[in-house]
C-alpha cells in the first residue's frame, strides 16, 4: 500500500513539474509570436509613432481600415481592436500599447457601440489573449478585478501558468506549437492589424428607416481612457460604427465624437447588424477619413 | 460530481485512504463508508434526489426478501410487479412525463383538437436510468431464482449507490457485484496500478478526445444551415467520437475507479468501431445495457426463437425501447428504428453472429476486405448518429438533406488539423490494444519502463492540456 502512495506521489509531483514547464514554454512561445495583437505589438510593430491608433472591439477591427485611411491622409495608423472585448479591455490595450515604448497623437475607441452604456463590467471572451503577460502588473490588475471562475484562472496563471494554459487549451495552446513553426503568422489580421469580414451581404436594399437609438457614454471606462490619454498627450475620439437601420443619439456627450451609425443607408453594405463587410468597410473608412481630416489639421 | 473535476480529484483521495487506512479492519464500515461517499458524490449535484435512490433501495431490499419468502406464484409475481411499478414508474415520471403529455397534445392537434397540457417543470435526477434498471435486475433475478436476497442493507444500499458507476454506468448485475460486498477486499498493487492505468485511458477518451470533438460538433449541430456537406459529415464523423470517448471514457473511469478500491465492474465497451456488422457493433457497444436487454426484454419476448414475425417484432421493440431508454425524444426513438433496420437482415439470414472474434486477432493490420466492412459499419453507424445528436426530428432529417445536398465533396470549411493527428493517434492506440479490456492496458509492457512512462507522462499531458473546462458527460443526462 505505502509503496502505491509513495508511487502516485512521484507521478503526481513529476507530472505537476512537467505540465508546470510546458505551461511556461507556451507562454514563452507566444510572448515571442505576433499571433495574437498583443504581441504582434510587441514583436511584429518596429515602429513607435503613430499618428493613430483604432482601439475597438469588432466593429473597430472590421470597420476602420487604416490602410485606406492612410491612403487617403497620408498618416500612419494602427489598428489594434480585438473581436469580442470591450472598454476595459480597450483600456489594457491602451496601457499595454503605452508600455511597449509606442506613442501616436490620436487614439480612435471604437467599441461596440452598445458599450458606451454599458455600466457593469464583465470579463470578455478574448481577455486570455493577454495571457502571456499574466505576470505584467497592469495585466494582473486587470484580471483581479473581475470576479467569476475564468478571472480567477487568468489572475492566477501570473504564478501557476498550467491553469490558464490548460483552461484556454484550444486559445492559447495549440496556437504556442504553430507560433513555434510560424512566429510571424497573425491570427486573423494583417500587418496593420485590420480584418474584414466574409462578404456574405444582405440582399442590397436602401434602409429608408433609421430607429433612434440612445447612446449615454456612461461606462466608467471611458473616463480612464480619457485621462490615460490625457496623461500621455493623447486625443481620445470616440468613432460609432455604421449599424443597419440604428441611429444613434449621442445627446450632450463630453467627449469628441464622429457618429457614422446611420452613414451606411443600403442593406448591402452589412455583414450583420452591426458589422459591415468589405464594401461597407471601404466606404466607411474613406468617410471616416475625410471626417477626421478636420481634426488632424490637415487642409 | 463529475470525475474530470477538481472535486473529484480531491474527493478520490480522500475516500481511497480512509477506506484502506481507517476503515480497513471493518468489512461493514467499510460498506458503510462506500454508502456515505457515494451519497455525498451524488448530493454534490442535488441532494434532494438521494431519498430516491434511497427509495429504490429500501424497496428493492424489502421486495427481495418478500419474494423469497413465499412460494405463491401469484404473490411473487404482484411483489414483482410492485417493484417494476415503482422503479419504471420513477423514471416515467421524471424522465418521460413531458414527453407523453407533448406527443399526445401533438397528435390531437394533428387532427384539429386543441388541448392545454399540464406540463411540469421536472428536473431529470442524474443516473436514474442507470440504477433503477440496476434494482429492477436484483427484484427480477430473485423472482428468476437466479439469486438469494441479501438480508445486508448496508452491503446492498452500496450495490445500490456504488460511486464510480452510479450516474452512468456500467449497469452491474447483483449477481456479478453484489458478492462483492460481502467479502472482505484486501488491497492489491497491480490491481490498484490497473485501475490508475484505466482511469488514465478513460480521462484521455473524455478530456482529450470527446472534449475537442465537442466543440466543433457543437458548432456545427448549432447552425447547421451555415455549412457545406462535407462539413456536416465531419461533424458526425467527430460526434462519433466525442460519444465513444465520453461514453466509453466514463466507464473506463468508473471501472479503474472501482478497482482501487477492490471491485470488478464488467467491461462496457469493447472497440465498438472496429466491428464488421451492425450486430458485432451491438455487442461491443454499451454491453452492459444491451446485455441487460437482451435478459429481460428481449429473451423473455422470445428472443430468435418463434415465426419470422415474431423476430421481426422482437428485434424492434428491443432496439426502440433502447433507444427511448436514452432519452424522451422522437430522435432516439428513430435512432433505434434504424439500428434494427440494421440488425433485421443479419438476423434474418442468419448472420449475426458471423464476426464473434476479435478482428485480424493474430495479425498487426487488417486485410481489405476486414477494412472494407469496418468502414461500411462505421458509415451505417455514423447516419445513425446524426439522430441521436440532433434535437429534433426536424433538425436530423434538415441537416442529412443538407448533408447530401450542399456540396459534399468538397474541403469542409473547418479543418482542425490538431484534432484530426489526435483521433489518429487515438485510433492507432486502440487498434494495438483492442484484444484487452481496454487500450492501455497491456499495452508496450514489454518494452523498457522508459518507454512506456514516457507513453503514460504525454497522455497525462495530455489530459492536463486540454483539461481546463470541466464538460459534463453525455450520459448524464440519460
Amino acid at each position: 500500500m505505502l509503496k502505491f502512495l509513495k508511487k502516485v506521489g512521484f507521478i503526481v509531483i513529476g507530472f505537476l513539474l512537467l505540465s508546470y514547464l510546458i505551461s511556461h514554454a507556451s507562454l514563452w512561445s507566444l510572448r515571442q509570436s505576433q499571433f495574437y495583437k498583443p504581441t504582434f505589438l510587441t514583436n511584429g510593430v518596429p515602429q513607435t509613432q503613430f499618428d493613430y491608433i483604432v482601439l475597438g472591439a469588432s466593429t473597430g477591427l472590421t470597420t476602420l481600415n487604416t490602410q485606406t485611411i492612410d491612403s487617403v491622409l497620408h498618416t500612419t495608423g494602427l489598428n489594434l481592436s480585438v473581436d469580442d472585448t470591450s472598454l476595459p479591455n480597450q483600456y489594457l490595450m491602451l496601457q499595454h500599447f503605452i508600455a511597449t515604448g509606442k506613442r501616436t497623437d490620436f487614439c480612435i475607441l471604437a467599441p461596440n457601440p452598445k458599450n458606451y452604456n454599458t455600466l457593469e463590467h464583465t470579463l470578455s471572451d478574448n481577455d486570455y489573449r493577454f495571457l502571456m503577460y499574466a505576470h505584467r502588473p497592469y495585466v494582473h490588475d486587470y484580471y483581479s478585478q473581475f470576479k467569476g471562475t475564468r478571472a480567477a484562472i487568468l489572475q492566477y496563471s501570473s504564478w501557476m501558468p498550467t491553469l490558464g494554459v490548460s483552461y484556454y487549451n484550444a486559445e492559447v495552446f495549440y496556437p504556442s506549437l504553430l507560433s513555434l513553426l510560424q512566429p510571424n503568422k497573425h491570427n486573423r489580421f494583417d500587418d496593420l492589424g485590420n480584418y474584414s469580414y466574409p462578404d456574405r451581404a444582405f440582399v442590397d436594399a436602401p434602409i429608408s428607416q433609421f430607429q433612434d437609438t440612445d447612446l449615454t457614454f456612461k461606462n466608467s471606462y471611458l473616463e480612464k481612457i480619457k485621462a490615460l490619454c490625457d496623461l500621455h498627450g493623447i486625443t481620445m475620439i470616440c468613432y460609432i460604427s455604421p449599424m443597419k437601420g440604428l441611429k444613434a443619439d449621442v445627446g450632450s456627450a463630453d467627449y469628441t465624437i464622429i457618429n457614422h451609425s446611420d452613414l451606411l443607408k443600403n442593406s448591402g453594405y452589412f455583414h450583420d447588424g452591426i458589422h459591415v463587410n468589405t464594401i461597407g468597410r471601404a466606404q466607411a473608412s474613406v468617410v471616416f477619413a475625410r471626417d477626421f481630416k478636420s481634426y488632424l489639421g490637415i487642409n | 460530481m463529475l470525475f474530470n473535476s477538481l472535486d473529484f480529484a480531491v474527493f478520490l483521495p480522500i475516500v481511497f485512504v480512509l477506506y484502506w487506512f481507517v476503515f480497513k479492519t471493518s468489512l461493514k464500515l467499510q460498506n458503510l463508508l462506500i454508502v456515505l461517499a457515494s451519497y455525498v458524490f451524488y448530493g454534490w449535484w442535488d441532494w434532494r434526489f438521494l431519498s430516491l435512490i434511497l427509495f429504490s433501495s429500501v424497496l428493492d431490499y424489502v421486495i427481495g426478501i418478500y419474494i423469497s419468502q413465499t412460494t405463491l406464484p401469484s404473490k411473487r409475481k404482484a411483489l414483482l410487479f410492485t417493484s417494476v411499478f415503482f422503479n419504471i414508474g420513477l423514471l416515467g415520471f421524471f424522465k418521460y412525463y413531458n414527453f407523453f403529455v407533448d406527443s399526445f397534445v401533438s397528435s390531437f392537434s394533428f387532427f384539429g383538437w386543441t388541448i392545454q397540457p399540464n406540463t411540469l417543470n421536472i428536473i431529470l435526477p442524474v443516473g436514474i436510468s442507470f440504477y433503477t434498471f440496476q434494482t429492477l435486475s436484483y427484484s427480477i433475478d430473485i423472482y428468476r431464482n437466479k439469486l438469494q436476497p441479501t438480508r445486508n442493507f448496508i452491503g446492498f444500499a452500496a450495490f445500490v449507490s456504488f460511486f464510480p458507476q452510479l450516474v452512468a454506468g456500467p449497469i452491474e448485475r447483483a449477481t456479478h457485484l453484489l458478492p462483492q460486498f460481502y467479502n472482505k477486499r484486501l488491497f492489491n498493487y497491480h490491481k490498484a496500478v490497473d485501475g490508475l492505468r484505466q482511469i488514465l485511458w478513460g480521462m484521455f477518451k473524455k478530456v482529450v478526445i470527446a472534449d475537442n470533438c465537442a466543440r466543433y460538433v457543437n458548432m456545427i449541430f448549432d447552425d447547421y444551415t451555415s455549412y457545406s456537406g462535407s462539413t456536416l459529415f465531419l461533424g458526425v464523423f467527430l460526434f462519433a467520437f466525442q460519444i465513444y470517448g465520453d461514453f466509453s471514457g466514463y466507464s473506463d473511469i468508473a471501472i479503474g475507479t472501482a478497482r482501487l478500491f477492490g471491485f470488478e465492474l464488467k467491461q462496457n465497451f469493447a472497440f465498438p468501431y472496429f466491428s464488421r456488422d451492425v450486430a458485432e457493433f451491438w455487442r461491443r457497444w454499451h454491453i452492459s445495457l444491451s446485455t441487460w436487454f437482451r435478459d429481460y426484454v428481449y429473451i423473455p419476448l422470445g428472443g430468435s426463437q418463434g415465426s419470422k414475425l415474431n423476430q421481426i417484432r422482437n428485434v424492434l421493440i428491443i432496439f426502440v425501447v433502447s433507444g427511448f431508454w436514452h432519452g424522451a425524444n422522437w430522435t432516439f426513438i428513430v435512432w433505434g428504428a434504424i439500428n434494427a433496420l440494421y440488425f433485421l437482415p443479419l438476423l434474418l439470414f442468419e448472420r449475426n453472429r458471423v464476426h464473434t472474434d476479435v478482428v485480424a486477432a493474430y495479425r498487426l493490420l487488417p486485410s481489405f476486405k476486414e477494412v472494407f466492412k469496418m468502414g461500411i459499419t462505421f458509415l451505417l453507424i455514423l447516419l445513425s448518429w446524426v439522430f441521436f445528436r440532433a434535437e429534433s426530428l426536424s433538425h436530423a432529417l434538415g441537416y442529412l438533406w443538407q448533408m447530401a445536398t450542399d456540396n459534399f465533396v468538397s474541403i469542409p470549411q473547418m479543418r482542425p488539423t490538431y484534432l484530426f493527428v489526435l483521433i489518429f493517434i487515438f485510433i492507432i492506440v486502440e487498434w494495438l490494444g483492442r484484444k484487452q479490456q481496454y487500450a492501455i492496458e497491456l499495452l508496450w509492457l514489454q518494452y523498457p519502463k522508459v518507454m512506456r512512462w514516457g507513453f503514460y507522462f504525454c497522455i497525462a499531458i495530455l489530459i492536463f492540456l486540454y483539461g481546463g473546462q470541466e464538460a459534463a458527460f453525455i450520459y448524464f443526462q440519460f
